[in-house]
């Protein structure tokens, strides 16, 4: 069978330095799985170039069959895979209501014609559709009470969750999460990790980059381990933690 | 909180304030303009109507979108132009120049995007003003058609479907109806989810990119869109005053629309009406003062930007939006890209 997301022979050039070395990975349908490295290991490159966000240099990448590397980021995003960002982009002067329904707006495009004639011309319909997908995204990380709130003016934590609502509202088949636990206390790390964990429960495949080991060995099922721009080990989180290039990478011994 | 009670977006729809407005236009102004019946009372509230519309159509590129647009009077000088010219050379009426104009503008304003839309930032902003200075040289100087500095007498006065409109309250009447239309629309278009997918250009592109809005595609059409609606600005100037010239679309007319939206709050369309209504009228009621007035109006301006960052209303503060535009020219892009480009 295919897998969701195939990733072969990737690699990334900046200058002199291989960010992304010739990786060649996948992630199946309904699967978690994390993506670990020290710091510079090319894995936010990796997410880049993955969502479209930077250009290959060389490989391909393929999304339920069909070659996405070479489309743009937003043709991509249509195609059901959507990201939050490593350092918090919400968009700070909308409403969080606004915020969100750009997520369901971005998937389900409505027209300028559509917005002028909007009940005439059946754009009442896709209206309609926008709205409930904006309101089921802020139900599912419980941010409907603060929905008219301006988005800056949430606390950090909050913003988080918003950002993961609007990349929700677009329905997206695959979620990336580029270190969604990043700034968190432990806390709300352990709520996070339940909330990723319901989100999966749902049936959404989900692709995370983080630092926080506990967190991704608690709730991955298998971990891609990237280091200096290669991938050095992929297997489940009871592999890796006994994977010597991992304990290399990480610890810099010899085990 | 059930789901289903929260079909709209938690925005507040009144109803009074819309009526009031309405009767405000269509009633106590003419009542008021047929009581004192000067002229002059008539030219400014006309003046003052169009440039409602025109402030209206730049909210919708440089408030929602956030496009940093300084060649706006350019495209409302070509929908005045076309007005003019399809008038005096091919005898057409107001009701034909008004929906031509807009075209002929948002056709222009579509064929200069295509190269410039890929700009960004502050070479966005440079690249939109060298566009008007083009479009007014080409005013100015081809004498053939435009009658360069001496400008177009236009004969025809406003109709509609052979109705002459050109009494003093029925001219008012009309373009107080084509801008309260137009500003409608532009009201549907800026609080919709589209106007939403604008404003998230404005707020950060790259991102409104990953969640699947075409970025470039929605720059055109505000671009387009804006000045469609300047161009029906201009077809209602080039009929009402009877009389176009070049100096009526130059630089600082575009720079007195932009500091319309900002004084009135960028992102805001009520904003970009108060604005205009601001900046045309408090010049005439300062005509007592000469001279000074002008340096009234600055302070004005000044004052606004310095106490009030957002304007009277904005959604998105001036310097904010002026300081990311003048930041991210000298930011490295990733990509390896040319800098300036997207």
């Amino acid at each position: 069978m295919t897998h969701l997301l195939d990733i072969r022979n990737v690699s990334r050039r900046f200058g002199g330095v291989l960010a992304v070395n010739d990786v060649t990975g996948h992630v199946d349908e309904g699967e978690l799985v994390g993506l670990i490295g020290p710091n510079g290991a090319g894995k936010t490159t990796l997410f880049n170039l993955i969502s479209g966000f930077t250009p290959l240099s060389s490989g391909t990448v393929s999304f339920d069959g069909k070659t996405i590397s070479g489309l743009k980021t937003n043709q991509v995003a249509r195609l059901g895979i959507s990201r939050t960002f490593q350092n918090l982009r919400v968009f700070p002067n909308m409403s969080v209501f606004d915020n969100v329904s750009v997520g369901a707006v971005g998937a389900l495009p409505q027209g300028a014609l559509g917005a002028l004639f909007g009940s005439f011309a059946g754009g009442g319909a896709r209206s309609a559709e926008i709205s409930r997908r904006t309101w089921e995204a802020l139900e599912a990380v419980g941010l409907t009470h603060v929905a008219g709130e301006l988005a800056a003016n949430l606390p950090y934590g909050q913003r988080k969750y918003l950002e993961i609502a609007r990349a929700l509202a677009m329905q997206p088949r695959f979620l990336i999460l580029d270190e969604p636990a990043a700034g968190l206390n432990d806390t709300e790390t352990r709520a996070l990790a339940d909330f990723i964990k319901r989100l999966h429960g749902t049936g959404l495949t989900i692709m995370l980059v983080e630092h926080d080991m506990t967190l991704v060995m608690s709730i991955c099922q298998r971990i891609l381990v990237l280091a200096s721009g290669r991938k050095i080990a992929d297997g489940p989180p009871d592999a890796i933690r006994r994977d010597p290039a991992v304990l290399e990478a990480y610890l810099g011994v010899d085990a | 909180m059930n789901v289903s009670d929260l079909s709209a977006p938690p925005r507040g729809q009144g109803v009074l304030i819309p009526l009031l407005l309405a009767l405000l236009v269509f009633v106590g102004l003419p009542a008021l303009l047929a009581g004192f019946d000067r002229g002059y009372f008539y030219q400014i509230a006309n003046l003052a109507l169009i440039f409602v519309l025109l402030s209206a159509s730049m909210h919708l590129v440089t408030g929602v979108a956030g496009l940093l647009h300084l060649g706006h009077a350019a495209f409302y000088g070509v929908g005045a132009y076309t007005a003019a010219l399809l008038s005096t050379k091919f005898g057409l009426g107001f009701t034909a120049t008004l929906p031509l104009s807009g075209l002929v503008a948002a056709l222009i304003a579509f064929l200069v995007a295509l190269p410039t839309m890929r700009l960004v930032s502050i070479y966005f902003a440079v690249a939109t003003l060298a566009i008007g200075q083009m479009l007014y040289l080409v005013m100015l100087n081809w004498v053939e058609l435009t009658k360069g500095p001496n400008g177009i007498i236009v004969t025809k006065g406003l109709e509609l479907f052979g109705f002459s409109l050109s009494g003093r309250l029925a001219t008012y009447y009309t373009v107080a109806a084509v801008v309260t239309l137009c500003v409608l629309a532009i009201g549907r278009l800026s609080h919709s989810y589209y106007g939403n997918a604008l404003r998230s250009i404005r707020e950060d592109d790259q991102c409104a990119d990953a969640m699947g809005v075409s970025t470039a595609r929605l720059k055109m059409e505000a671009f387009t869109l804006s000045a469609f609606f300047a161009g029906v600005a201009g077809s209602l100037w080039a009929h009402m005053t009877g009389y176009i010239s070049p100096g009526d679309f130059k630089f600082s007319e575009s720079i007195l629309i932009l500091a319309m939206v900002v004084v009135g709050g960028l992102g805001s369309l009520p904003g970009a009406v108060i604005g205009a209504l601001l900046l045309i009228l408090l010049p005439e009621g300062l005509r007592a003062f000469g001279d000074f007035r002008n340096i009234m109006v600055g302070l004005v301006m000044f004052l606004s930007i310095l106490l009030l960052p957002k304007g009277l209303l904005g959604e998105v503060s001036a310097l904010q939006l002026a300081r990311r535009q003048l930041g991210a020219a000298w930011r490295n892009t990733v990509k390896g890209e040319g800098i300036g480009w997207r």
